[in-house]
């Protein structure tokens, strides 16, 4: 259990618009939906009434992409009122974002992009989370992201970083464990040793997903089943955390509902793993 | 040279510039790590080639008429001019045609640019009234019992509702991409006026192809005027005879697609 108290939700999937029409028709037996907060802030059309259907029904969890919490501009402090209302009028169990920047000077890429980890990326961050956290009246959880650079400004590993950000900002950690594999495979490091380093504690959500292997580097795509090698890092980790609401994020050639769900709750038969193939993750 | 050590916020906009600026770096080995399989500037790249990915998919959800038209080259040509000019500065996509339809307009070399612009400027509108707030709508029945005192009634339209007027019949082509038939014969792009409002029901976007007698009577009522003000208006600019029965006919019409808001009990007794 982390240190809120915040619930296991159980097994979930990323609420996209392709199963609108299945959820309010058929309205699928499933643990909790994920919601991509920015898709709902600032719609009073269709997509917030199929939100509220939805949130009357089952547990949600709001996940946004545009919170840009490393960015060194200010904090755009009416989004976040924004995010704030959205969360109470869904009853959300937390908010989650990514450890990004996603623009400066009043832009935005609308990419997760990288941040350099040395101690004044971690100085402002953690100054950030906790401002963020202050607004939302709720401990914030960030999500690991996965990269394509290393910056050389760099002078901790991210796993490291996170850990001292999640103790130092007080606030929750998103583990999603295909980013961990992708970037391991990006970086060359050993996933197994990240998965290790995250305070368990802290762990309130984890994200699975597939990606797109190209040789030279992974892309994180969110296009595919999830690879072996991730589910089981994902046992590794449950090991560690015991339970933890899980949820498949699946964007692009998604599938139908039930093809996603499916592969959603593989992750009970890797919850109860034995150690031996746990532990065999490379 | 950018040093390795670059200050955060120095770091953030050489990156960005390269991103979403397409700035060129000459210095990324400074900044960057190669992988074992990657330089550098390979890395960063694949930040900068996902960028124009990314405004492009957006822009083509919204956009799907204009994309129709220009083709898949002369629209990736656009975006990427577009987005030059106006990168997105909001934390949505959804927003991030909202200029496109005057730059397009302002442009010089499109391909039937006019055309365009009006495509773009129902397409925006379309997406604008998707996202509206909702609204009660008016009771046609209320209305009906007011009597004589009904021509001094103020109605407003629904947030979900544009009133848009074009130079070429944008509509139509909008309507036969739609179709979804690549063989379709689509409308030819000649002057045709064509006057059009854009509104919400159940949830669902509509389109109302409208007379211009019709769209002046909407402008005339969008714009604050009493309904019997907005019908004299309406009567004297029209170059023909317009019958009572006529304008009955269009409320009813109207009223039934829910386009003007529920009139609240302080607009009523102005009213009455």
């Amino acid at each position: 259990m982390n240190r809120w108290n915040l619930p296991d939700l159980g097994i979930g999937i990323g609420l996209r618009t392709v199963h609108f029409p299945h959820i309010l028709s058929q309205r699928p037996k499933i643990d909790w939906f994920e919601i991509l907060s920015e898709n709902f802030l600032d719609t009073g059309g269709r997509p917030l009434y199929v939100l509220d259907q939805v949130a009357e029904r089952y547990p949600v969890a709001l996940h946004g992409v545009s919170m840009s919490i490393g960015s060194t501009d200010p904090v755009n402090v009416a989004y976040l009122e924004k995010l704030k209302a959205l969360a109470a009028r869904t009853r959300a169990h937390w908010v989650s974002d990514h450890l990004c920047w996603t623009g400066v000077q009043g832009l935005n890429s609308h990419d997760l992009l990288p941040m350099p980890y040395n101690e004044e990326s971690l100085r402002h961050t953690v100054a950030r989370v906790k401002t963020v956290s202050e607004i939302l009246e709720r401990p914030l959880v960030l999500e690991n992201p996965s990269s394509y650079v290393e910056f050389r400004s760099s002078t901790m590993t991210e796993w490291d970083f996170l850990a001292r950000l999640a103790e130092d900002a007080d606030c929750g950690l998103l583990l999603d464990v295909n980013n961990v594999y992708v970037s391991s495979f990006n970086h060359s490091f050993d996933p197994n040793v990240y998965i290790d380093a995250i305070p368990a504690d802290r762990v309130v959500q984890y994200h699975l997903a597939g990606h797109t292997n190209l040789g030279t580097h992974i892309l994180d795509t969110h296009s595919d089943r999830a690879v072996d090698e991730v589910w089981r890092l994902y046992a590794r980790s449950w090991r560690r955390t015991g339970g933890v609401a899980t949820l498949f994020e699946w964007d692009e050639g998604i599938p139908s509902f039930e093809v996603v769900h499916e592969e959603a709750l593989k992750a009970r038969a890797h919850r109860e793993a034995p150690a031996e193939a746990v532990h065999g993750a490379a | 040279m950018a040093p390795p050590d670059l200050p955060l916020d120095r770091l953030q906009r050489w990156m960005q510039d390269v991103v979403v600026r397409d700035r060129r770096a000459k210095d990324v080995d400074q900044v960057i790590l190669p992988s074992r399989t990657l330089t550098a500037p390979e890395r960063l790249e694949i930040y900068h080639r996902m960028y124009p990915i990314r405004m492009r998919e957006a822009l083509e959800s919204d956009y799907p008429g204009l994309r129709h038209f220009l083709g898949d080259e002369a629209f990736d040509d656009l975006v990427q001019r577009y987005v030059a000019a106006h990168p997105s500065r909001s934390y949505t996509l959804n927003r991030l045609g909202d200029h496109l339809a005057d730059f397009i307009a302002r442009s010089a070399g499109l391909r039937r640019g006019a055309f365009c612009a009006e495509l773009a400027r129902l397409e925006h509108a379309i997406a604008v009234v998707f996202d509206a707030p909702e609204n009660p709508v008016l009771d046609g029945a209320v209305v009906a019992e007011m009597g004589e005192a009904v021509a001094d009634l103020r109605l407003r339209p629904i947030d979900a509702f544009r009133l848009l007027q074009f130079r070429y019949p944008v509509g139509a082509y909008l309507d036969s991409v739609r179709d979804d038939d690549e063989s379709h014969d689509h409308p030819r792009v000649a002057l045709k006026n064509t006057w059009i409002a854009v509104f919400r029901r159940d949830y669902s976007v509509q389109r109302l192809d409208l007379e211009k007698e019709q769209y002046s009577l909407l402008e005339a009522l969008q714009g604050g005027a009493t309904l019997g003000e907005a019908v004299l208006a309406t009567m004297r600019r029209s170059r023909r005879a317009l019958a009572p029965e006529e304008f009955f006919r269009w409320f009813r019409r109207w009223t039934a697609a829910g386009i003007f808001r529920a009139t609240d009990s302080d607009t009523l007794s102005s009213g009455l």
